[in-house]
């Protein structure tokens, strides 16, 4: 993760913490707006992320309707159509892993074989 | 405190927020042209031209203007908690579902499924952020214009928009109340000071009135504690004394601006909490008497019955419809649908 978008999560916590408790809950979409912005700017980097948060600020509007809007898995500005390659229904159950944290096949077979081995190796680069 | 410089005007110089001034610069250039606009049409009704009582009034005029164009904005969420009242059972069959659960996953299953409902039922009861976000440039924006006249009438700012050098003259010579639309109360005598310090206490009990009624008479009884809501309400103290000590910064012109704003919140506010509370709260309840009362008036003056009586009447036909089949329900039969299947 860039140090832009460290910088960029940062300050979205710090206004979660300090200052959005006190208006109270106002967004009319499932993960809140900074929710949103920080799972988008973790999964797709500080530029990426951070068009598709403003899109979803320009979308909280008080005559829309609101309703669930995750952050899609593949990076599309029209992931909100359903012709889209990123569309995705909303999805009325909470995932039991993080999305964020996700690891490809192949190197969870490689952990698991340096950790037969018992061999100390470096972590393997991304 | 160094005092501002007079040769300069200082909002044109500091540099963090002079960038923000920069980019509304073409609303502020509209501003002063509606203000211009409102000036022209009142001196058109009879007020008199040049310094005088249409300057202020046209500042009130813009308010109100900006309030009516923001409405239909808020007519839209009033409708939609409207629709709240006819969603309520769905929503309570939610919460049963997961009464008692407070693991992570069940939490944001149940708020996803609460979601996902509002979102189908086209209703929703939270309002965005977006009515705050716009109103602060608005208010920048105002602040800037209406401060930055009196650098334009001694010719120190360039003039821009509709301001002239005579216009920007005739705005600092308006009084009201012997106080001139450009001065501040670091800067004006202590008769002035008197003044502007009442406007100041109008102002800020206009929005702490405000809050109170948005965080006292419309939240459901159930979410009137908590963290949040201790939160909330020493925020709904704060708030105003916070703007106590910017408004000593602000021109007179300012100060009427953002008091007839307050007024217009707040007049909103009340109209929507007792016309459209959310279910629950104590508005909602005062207003269920409300209508009550009212539909009793009603059918006392037309002679019809009341509404206790219309619903006796109505237990006792059922008791005695019950009397005579028993209580066994009737299966409906289909002889009225036999005629349109086509077999």
């Amino acid at each position: 993760m860039s140090v832009v978008a460290g910088a960029m999560i940062g300050a979205i916590r710090w206004y979660q913490r300090r200052i959005s408790p006190l208006f109270g809950p106002c967004c009319k979409y499932y993960p809140s707006c900074s929710h949103y912005a920080v799972t988008a700017v973790a999964r797709f980097g500080a530029l990426r992320g951070g068009v598709l948060a403003a899109l979803r600020l320009l979308r909280c509007r008080p005559w829309s309707i609101g309703g669930i809007d995750d952050v899609p898995r593949q990076f599309s500005l029209f992931y909100r159509f359903s012709w889209s390659k990123a569309h995705e229904e909303p999805r009325l159950t909470p995932l039991n892993y993080d999305l964020n944290d996700e690891e490809t096949s192949t190197e969870r077979s490689n952990r698991s074989d340096h950790h037969d081995a018992s061999v100390h190796s470096a972590p393997s680069s991304l | 405190m160094t005092p501002l410089n007079q040769n300069v005007f200082y909002l044109d110089n500091a540099s963090f927020f002079a960038f923000f001034y920069k980019i509304l610069y073409p609303i502020e250039w509209l501003m002063t042209h509606l203000l211009v606009i409102f000036h022209k049409a009142l001196t058109f009704l009879g007020f008199q031209d040049g310094p005088g009582a249409a300057w202020w009034m046209s500042i009130v005029l813009l308010v109100i203007f900006v309030h009516l164009c923001i409405l239909p904005i808020f007519v839209r969420q009033m409708k939609s908690m409207q629709k709240m009242q006819a969603i309520q059972p769905k929503l309570q069959h939610i919460q049963a579902k997961y009464k008692g659960k407070t693991d992570p996953a069940s939490r944001e299953a149940q708020q996803r499924e609460t979601m996902k409902l509002y979102q189908d039922m086209g209703a929703n009861p939270a309002g965005s952020c977006l009515p705050l976000l716009i109103q602060s440039p608005i208010f920048m924006t105002m602040f800037y214009v209406l401060s930055s006249v009196s650098y334009v009438a001694r010719g120190v700012k360039a003039p821009y928009g509709a301001f002239t050098v005579e216009v920007a003259k005739d705005f600092e010579a308006t009084h009201v109340f012997n106080v001139s639309l450009a001065s501040m109360f670091s800067t004006s005598g202590s008769s002035a000071r008197i003044t502007i310090g009442v406007f100041i206490a109008l102002m800020c009990g206009l929005m702490f009135l405000q809050q109170y009624y948005n965080l006292r008479r419309n939240l459901p009884r159930e979410s009137m504690q908590g963290q949040q809501y201790n939160m909330q309400r020493s925020m709904m103290f704060i708030f105003p004394l916070m703007y106590i000590f910017s408004g000593a910064t602000f021109p007179f012109g300012v100060l009427v601006y953002w008091l007839t704003n307050n007024v217009c919140n707040l007049i909103r506010t009340i109209w929507q909490v007792e016309h459209m509370p959310t279910p629950g709260s104590p508005a909602a309840e005062t207003r269920a008497r409300r209508v009550r009362k009212r539909e009793e008036e009603r059918r006392k003056r037309k002679g019809l019955p009341s509404v206790e009586e219309e619903a006796l009447a109505k237990a006792k036909a059922a008791a005695a419809e019950r009397a005579e089949q028993g209580h066994q329900r009737q299966q409906p039969n289909r002889k009225k649908n036999k005629s349109k299947k086509n077999r």
